[in-house]
């Protein structure tokens, strides 16, 4: 797994040379909007359910024959099953969001996992739409974070504004989506 | 690779959770040093050539190892401190584990390698660190803090 920093210090080992001024300037970046990145990780994890649950809740609703004798959700062991792995999926976003690298989303959670949806039966599609409105819910959160009734006090104290790192958070489920389909 | 952040997030995956409360104090908290750490490896970049000559000069002046070996020796220090220069952006002994450090004993031993030269060398570079004419004090602590790391699992 790597995040922002330990990328660069791989990149540089390949070329057996150290970090200098000119590679530094882009982790300097990274470390000025360390709040904002910190407070959107913080966004996500204070409203799992609200993305995770309510995207799975919404696919259902579009799907409604999934909950009837012989859906993909029936019976309610494989609903659960469907639920956590949404939950799942949210927390590796989450942790590439923090990390500002999508290797741990890569390494722990994408890889094989579309085999095993295969492998399972699990519709791909369903599952996308589920994906798409967990990237919807997060953008909005993530965007609202400074204002409106979900405005919250972030852990640099007064709320970063952290609509500039929404695309990055969506950029991680656009990858979610393309490994699966 | 072990970084600050990572060790935070493969803690958290362990556990199943998401990164809560105190992970991201964990991790505002290495980004509150980041600055005075990339000082430290930005000077270290810049004058990696001339701390290396200044050590090996030390190392070889009183004739205790052979001359012959300055070069592989030059290298080594160099190495060295190319992986501290890795450590310090990355907030966490990680490179210097996972590439200097893990075998580095067997090896010096396989080879009749004296580890001596090297501890004596970065306990040189450690000594020498001027602040603030080389950089701040909160960098050269930083810096420091990894040659002793460094020192210690050679000796």
């Amino acid at each position: 797994m790597l995040d922002a920093f330990s990328r660069a210090v791989v990149g540089a080992d390949a070329k057996g040379a150290c970090l200098g001024s000119a590679d530094l300037a882009s982790l300097r970046q990274h470390v000025a909007d360390a709040n904002i990145r910190i407070d959107a990780t913080n966004a996500i994890a204070q409203h799992i359910s609200c993305i995770a649950a309510d995207a799975v809740s919404g696919m259902v609703c579009e799907n409604t024959g999934m909950t009837q004798p012989g859906g993909n959700c029936y019976p309610t062991r494989r609903m659960a099953a469907c639920l956590r792995d949404g939950e799942i999926i949210l927390r590796y976003v989450s942790y590439a969001l923090l990390a500002g690298d999508a290797s741990v989303l890569d390494d722990r959670c994408l890889n094989g996992l579309k085999e095993t949806y295969d492998a399972l039966g699990v519709p791909i599609k369903n599952a996308v739409r589920a994906v798409e409105i967990m990237k919807a819910a997060t953008v909005a959160i993530i965007t609202d974070t400074n204002s409106g009734p979900s405005a919250f006090q972030g852990i640099s104290g007064n709320g970063s504004d952290c609509q500039g790192i929404a695309a990055e958070a969506a950029s991680y489920f656009d990858r979610v989506i393309s490994s699966l389909s | 690779m072990k970084s600050a952040v990572t060790t935070v997030i493969t803690a958290a995956d362990a556990a199943g959770r998401f990164p809560d409360i105190s992970d991201l104090k964990a991790v505002k908290a290495s980004f509150d040093r980041a600055a005075a750490r990339m000082e430290a490896a930005e000077k270290l970049a810049s004058g990696i050539d001339n701390v290396t000559a200044d050590a090996l000069k030390a190392v070889y002046s009183d004739g205790k190892y052979d001359i012959a070996t300055r070069d592989k020796c030059a290298r080594d220090i160099n190495h060295y401190l190319r992986l501290i220069n890795y450590c310090l952006i990355a907030g966490s002994t990680g490179p210097l584990d996972e590439w200097g450090i893990a075998g580095v004993r067997e090896v010096f031993r396989t080879l009749g390698i004296p580890t001596s030269a090297y501890i004596e060398a970065f306990s040189y570079i450690r000594e020498r660190v001027c602040v603030p004419r080389d950089m701040d004090e909160q960098a050269a602590n930083e810096f420091k803090d990894l040659l002793n790391y460094l020192i210690n699992a050679l000796s």
